[in-house]
């Protein structure tokens, strides 16, 4: 495991490398979060209540700045792979002494967490100043496991689409549509909170709560029997995506020729 | 002169869209997934306005009309000018070189030897989101076209003129995609949530409203004043994208990279 743990190091000193370029990239969730809060605010006023479904504007807020950080942390994984796969570079990393997958998880999440620091400080200022103080302390690291594991899930689905070059000539579509069924079933942009209860159920048979709803609605209401639930059905998702993913991999190289080099 | 370039324009179009059809099924591909991607996108929002009915005024009907505008102008450069998402990365490698040695306008030309082609899929989304308006009027039509026309005057003009900021500021691929992705999310948020400091700022540093709610209000009912307003903005805009280009230009430096373009 030392070796993915180096990879892993390493790809964070990358990141610390261009501070600048992280520190830019992670100002796109202030006006995010400016926007949501317009809106939100509007439509707390105009319900006249000070709770929908439980959920304050404050729970509302945070909820979507852990959101919003978890996925615009996310690299842009499944170009990578399918780059690996088109311009026939797999066959260069395929031949190290690594495990390819793991060589790109470790390498992703390497990117991921600098990334998600820089959102959650920069998002964090923003909702704080616009409506108080962050949600219990002693709710944070239950957050964190949940948060580590929807980047596996969000791995585990990016990599097989990613694999999906080796069939197709372009995997730009896929990824557009799971991002938005990310965005929907996963709450992104609206908590499923807010939802009609036909389409909480079917987002609750789906991976995608667990990849954004599960962690951010446990940030905001932080609990031991929420915790087991968003934890224990991220374990289910990723045993079955995860198992998806090998098969994926194994017939992949099956498809791979390799010519000269 | 005029038409020359016009003439120039259809050829480089005719051949942009020739290479993109020589991968039939990843074009297409990217046509449909992006209608398809658009579409998904769009559910939030009857999701949020069947729960919420509407936002100070603004209900789903409005919305289906500033998102297919939006659609359809950030579609119309994709496909038209898709270069300019890519200047300043044209500028920095000093392949600006290759349009300067043709006997053409230089920013045409660089801007239009690019064809996206999930645009022609936006393109074709904000049509049919038009159509499921319950708005939808042959005149509104239209207008519908009149505004996605300016909207993409806009848009390309803005994207040339953050783009062009390397020509001082160096590499800059996280403002320009900064900047694209405020120009969008504000530009499909209802403009009725902004209070007027907020609305300035997206008639000008950042121009979404003349891209989503501007033109959504002239499709819904002609004024003369608006339709000024959307000219007005896509002159001053396409002057700024010019007079910025023509500066930074003078400071280009050669990259040495005169090369057969393909």
């Amino acid at each position: 495991m030392n070796k993915y743990w180096s990879i892993f190091k390493t790809q964070v000193v990358n990141s610390l490398a261009y501070p600048g370029d992280i520190i830019g990239r992670s100002l796109l969730i202030v006006p995010f979060m400016w926007i949501f809060y317009q809106l939100w605010k509007v439509t707390f006023t105009a319900n006249g209540t000070q709770a929908i479904n439980g959920m304050t504007l404050h729970d509302t807020l945070w909820y979507l700045m852990l959101a919003e950080t978890i996925e615009l942390a996310r690299p842009p994984l499944a170009r990578t792979i399918a780059e690996n796969v088109k311009d026939g570079s797999i066959a260069y990393l395929l031949n190290k002494p690594y495990d390819f997958m793991l060589y790109q998880f470790s390498n992703s999440m390497g990117e991921t967490v600098f990334r998600a620091v820089m959102n959650a400080v920069m998002g964090g200022a923003v909702v704080w100043w616009l409506v108080g103080p962050p949600p219990d302390s002693r709710g944070w690291p239950m957050a964190l496991v949940a948060i580590a594991g929807a980047w596996i899930l969000h791995f585990c689905v990016n990599a097989i689409i990613g694999l999906a070059a080796f069939i197709a000539e372009d995997v730009a579509p896929f990824v557009w549509i799971y991002q938005k069924f990310a965005f929907i079933f996963g709450g992104l942009l609206i908590p499923l909170d807010f939802y009609p209860q036909w389409l909480r159920t079917l987002s609750s048979f789906m991976p995608f709560s667990s990849m954004i709803y599960g962690p951010a609605h446990l940030f905001v209401t932080p609990g031991l029997s929420t915790f087991v639930e968003v934890v224990g059905l991220q374990i289910i998702w990723i045993a079955v995506l995860g198992a998806l993913l090998t098969l994926a991999y194994r017939r992949g190289l099956a498809y791979l020729t390799v010519n000269g080099g | 002169m005029l038409r020359s370039n016009l003439r120039f324009l259809l050829a480089v179009w005719k051949a942009n869209l020739q290479s993109a059809m020589e991968y039939r099924a990843a074009f297409l591909s990217q046509v449909f997934g992006m209608m398809v991607n658009n579409f998904i996108y769009f559910a939030i929002w009857i999701i949020f306005f069947q729960r919420f009915k509407e936002v100070r005024g603004w209900g789903i009907d409005d919305m289906w009309v500033t998102y297919g505008v939006l659609a359809s102008a950030f579609g119309l450069v994709s496909v038209l000018f898709g270069n300019a998402f890519y200047l300043s990365d044209i500028i920095m490698k000093g392949r600006l070189d290759y349009y300067l040695s043709m006997p053409r306008p230089v920013l045409l030309h660089t801007v239009a030897s690019r064809m996206i082609g999930s645009g022609m899929g936006d393109f074709s989304y904000g049509f049919v989101s038009y159509a499921m308006s319950g708005q939808f009027t042959w005149d509104g039509l239209a207008r519908f076209a009149v505004g996605t026309v300016t909207g993409a005057a806009v848009f390309a003009s803005f994207l040339i003129i953050v783009q062009s900021l390397s020509f001082w500021l160096g590499m800059l691929p996280n403002l320009s995609g900064l900047a694209v992705n405020a120009v969008i999310t504000f530009g499909i948020y209802p403009i009725t949530l902004f209070d007027n400091t907020a609305k300035f700022i997206l008639f000008t540093i950042i121009p979404a409203a003349l891209m989503g709610a501007v033109p959504a209000e002239f499709v819904h009912s002609f004024t003369w004043q608006t339709l000024g307003e959307l000219f007005l903005g896509a002159l001053i805009f396409l002057a700024l994208a010019l007079t910025v280009f023509r500066l930074g230009l003078r400071r280009y430096e050669s990259g040495s990279g005169i090369q057969v373009e393909v």
